[in-house]
């Protein structure tokens, strides 16, 4: 009896303390400045474990050197709850961070919003212009032309490649041959058939065809909605893509496995699959899978030319309470020594090219086989295409990756499944007002 | 209503009305109330914000086109409209129905039988009790993570089949194959938790019942089907009502099992893992349709009261006796426990 008194009585102290904080929260929405920083000495900022330098942030905390008064302090969120979180805080106008870190297709999902951040032009960015790499800071724009993200890091592409399998195989093997064997993907399916027929324990080219749909798409400066909001999906620079990967499918090379799932890994480190059409941080991730296979890969240009996969954003929010404070820390944070410093830390691949230049990133890798992986990335980085991404890129393209999915997995008919993709994406595209 | 409507109730209101008004003066007043309903306020105050606000506000949400946080644009019914008309939402709703019959069905026969088994004279009943409801608590998405590598192509599950003399199956790349991945896995995270509601039934029989069945030469089966399965029906009603309300919310585990950087979280192959819940928090969530998903979660509302009310028919059409109120009493305290 005495026990139950006892947890009853603290029921109660927990819930009336409960309602002081739903309170407490209420009258917060009211706050005139809305900042989550509102009270104190320090800037708040948002981001993701991995996304900036632990180190960088820490110096941050007490001080950022050159300006004097000026604390900002990280609030790590999960990756998969930011954007909900940072979207939740801009509709309640409460408690929103001064600065956020954004992915680069969430980047576009603010465009109809684009007021709620500030405009970094009217904070001097146009100075800083020439340290960053140009395709990276015009994506920074929104189409009426208000900057609301600053760069941060880059994800240049490449083509990852089994030299030792490659070589078995009769294929050319050293990185620049194979780059001028594979100028093109039609070149490099021809090379997958060699492979897949010659190479012992018959390795698959691929491990599934949405990457190569991903990796021509990224290629191409339009994607599946243009800057007029218009659907442009259904058009030829898709239509290729897809073709090109149904392709790879038909002639048998690729594993039909999904990336990340403890299929792939057991494929990685068993040498099933002999290349990977990816970014530059997808390394981590390939070593840390198929630890068995370093030395074998190499990395080199893809066909058709790089592009850029992935990367992220800093913004602004309009509450942040020190525009000027916060746009010094930025360029503080993510000038080129940083970014330098925020690479040997944290493998962010630096968004100014000055960094690539140095010493220090041109350590040889064990696992490339003592190949400097800067030499593929660094130009990679440079040639990227101006990609134009909409805010509905995600609803448009979902279809297209879901179908080619089925065609692969399931078997579905190509022709059934991209006139079924054309048309998922339309109808949805309609209801959200695209044309 | 009855007092209302009865013109004997009218004179008994008006006497209440200058009682109150002497209690209003009496000493302590009205500020006698005033701790008690300070002391009941958290609940209707937490409620009020975090329960009745969301719905009112998601019901005008479902009318509405709004992406979180710029304007919101009126679209009335046709956000409906387009629902009825959106095939990835019937597929879900049909995936949903389709994984709910297959883990179901064999999920309450399962607990039944462990409950029996249980209930039979065991030694450390009170161990496979805590083991039975272990799964019912562990981290969802850890589970999904474990079940994720059994059912790869080269997982526990095919190597087992393999063993056996047979062909792998493809667990996470066929349509039925994902089905019963997800069914399995919500069989195993329910089994546990049914047969000990059905275990709390079956102790409430009498013990005579059991004791006239073996006097009759009744074995095993015979007693759980023609004994315990008749005395145990408000209880398993009671189950399957609940584990309907569950079963069409199933999230989880199709959320974990397809997530894929490139593909979304769109169900897997197929879309054959794609339940109505996770169309909503893709839409809603991942691709900041707002309106929409609020209109799916009311059109789910209306689906699973549809359901509730089929079930209800079917108890109270069966059970007019005494069994009825028993039966509604576990509901609501089941619905009281889950917070709907």
């Amino acid at each position: 009896m005495e026990h139950r008194t006892l947890s009853r009585r603290r029921l109660l102290g927990v819930s009336l303390g409960g309602v002081g904080g739903a309170l407490l929260g209420l009258s917060g929405c009211g706050a005139s400045s809305g900042s989550a920083s509102a009270g104190t000495d320090h800037l708040s900022l948002w981001y993701w474990k991995g996304s900036l330098s632990d180190k960088l942030l820490a110096t941050a905390r007490r001080g950022v050197p050159g300006r004097p008064g000026l604390k900002v302090r990280g609030s790590q969120i999960p990756d998969s709850d930011i954007d909900s979180k940072v979207r939740t805080s801009l509709a309640a106008r409460a408690y929103v961070p001064d600065i956020t870190v954004a992915n680069s297709d969430n980047l576009a999902t603010f465009f109809p919003d684009e007021n709620e951040f500030l405009d970094l032009r009217e904070l001097g960015a146009e100075k800083v212009r020439d340290r960053y790499l140009d395709w990276k800071w015009k994506s920074c724009f929104t189409p009426s032309g208000r900057m609301i993200g600053f760069p941060l890091d880059a994800g240049p592409t490449a083509l990852y490649y089994r030299r030792d399998l490659f070589r078995q195989a009769g294929l050319a093997y050293e990185p620049k041959d194979v780059a001028e064997a594979a100028p093109t993907w039609e070149k490099f399916i021809a090379a997958g058939k060699t492979l897949r027929a010659k190479a012992p324990g018959r390795p698959y080219l691929v491990s599934n065809i949405g990457n190569v749909f991903q990796q021509i798409l990224l290629q191409s400066t339009r994607q599946f909605v243009d800057a007029d909001n218009r659907f442009i999906g259904d058009q030829q620079h898709v239509r290729r893509a897809w073709d090109l990967s149904v392709e790879i499918l038909r002639q048998g090379l690729s594993a039909r496995i999904t990336d990340g799932t403890p299929d792939y890994n057991s494929a990685m480190s068993g040498s099933r699959v002999a290349t990977m059409t990816t970014a530059v941080w997808a390394i981590y991730g390939l070593k840390d899978s198929a630890p068995k296979t370093s030395g074998a890969w190499r990395l080199t240009t893809l066909p058709d030319g790089p592009g850029n996969y992935g990367g992220s954003y800093m913004t602004l929010t309009r509450y942040c309470r020190d525009p000027e404070a916060g746009f010094a820390f930025l360029t503080w944070l993510l000038s080129p020594e940083n970014q330098l410093k925020s690479y040997q830390e944290m493998a962010l691949f630096p968004t100014t090219p000055a960094s690539y230049a140095d010493p220090a990133m041109h350590t040889p890798d064990p696992f490339f086989g003592g190949q400097q992986p800067i030499d593929v990335f660094g130009p990679a980085a440079e040639k990227a295409p101006v990609v134009y991404f909409s805010p509905y890129e995600e609803s448009a393209n979902i279809p297209f990756f879901q179908e080619l999915t089925n065609v692969e997995m399931l078997g579905k008919n190509p022709e059934r499944a991209w006139r079924d993709a054309v048309n998922t994406a339309a109808t949805t595209l309609s209801r959200l007002g695209v044309s | 209503m009855a007092t209302v409507l009865d013109p004997a109730g009218a004179p008994a209101a008006d006497e209440r009305r200058p009682d109150r008004r002497s209690r209003s003066t009496a000493p302590g007043g009205r500020r006698r109330h005033v701790p008690p309903l300070l002391a009941i306020s958290p609940f209707y105050v937490l409620f009020a914000v975090f329960g009745v606000f969301p719905v009112v506000f998601s019901l005008y949400l479902s009318f509405q086109d709004w992406d979180g946080i710029g304007d919101m644009r009126f679209v009335g019914l046709q956000q409906y409209g387009w629902l009825l008309q959106d095939s990835v939402f019937w597929h879900s709703v049909l995936n949903t129905f389709e994984i709910w019959f297959l883990s179901t069905v064999p999920m309450l026969f399962l607990a039944l039988v462990l409950a029996f088994l249980l209930h039979s004279q065991v030694r450390f009943t009170g161990a496979y009790r805590v083991a039975y409801f272990i799964p019912n608590v562990t981290s969802m998405v850890a589970m999904t993570i474990v079940f994720g590598s059994v059912f790869a192509q080269s997982g526990l599950a095919n190597s087992a089949l393999r063993a056996i003399g047979l062909d792998g199956i493809g667990w996470l790349s066929s349509e039925w194959g994902i089905k019963s991945s997800v069914s399995i896995m919500i069989i195993w995270r329910w089994v546990g938790y049914n047969a000990l509601i059905f275990l709390a039934g079956l102790q409430a029989i009498p013990t005579e019942h059991f004791e006239a069945a073996r006097v009759d030469g009744a074995n095993s089966w015979q007693t759980l089907f023609r004994v315990v399965v008749p005395q145990l029906r408000p209880v398993i009603l009671f189950a399957a009502v609940t584990s309907t309300i569950n079963g069409l919310q199933i999230f989880t585990e199709s959320q974990v099992l397809f997530q894929s950087t490139d593909v979304g979280t769109t169900g897997g192959p197929g879309q054959e893992g794609m339940t109505i819940v996770l169309y909503l928090w893709q839409k809603a969530f991942k691709e900041h349709q707002f309106g929409y998903g609020a209109a799916m979660g009311w059109l789910l509302f209306a689906i699973i009261a549809v359901f509730t009310i089929i079930n209800w028919r079917l108890v109270s059409g069966s059970d007019r006796d005494d069994r009825r109120p028993g039966l509604a009493g576990l509901l609501r305290r089941k619905g009281a426990r889950n917070g709907r």
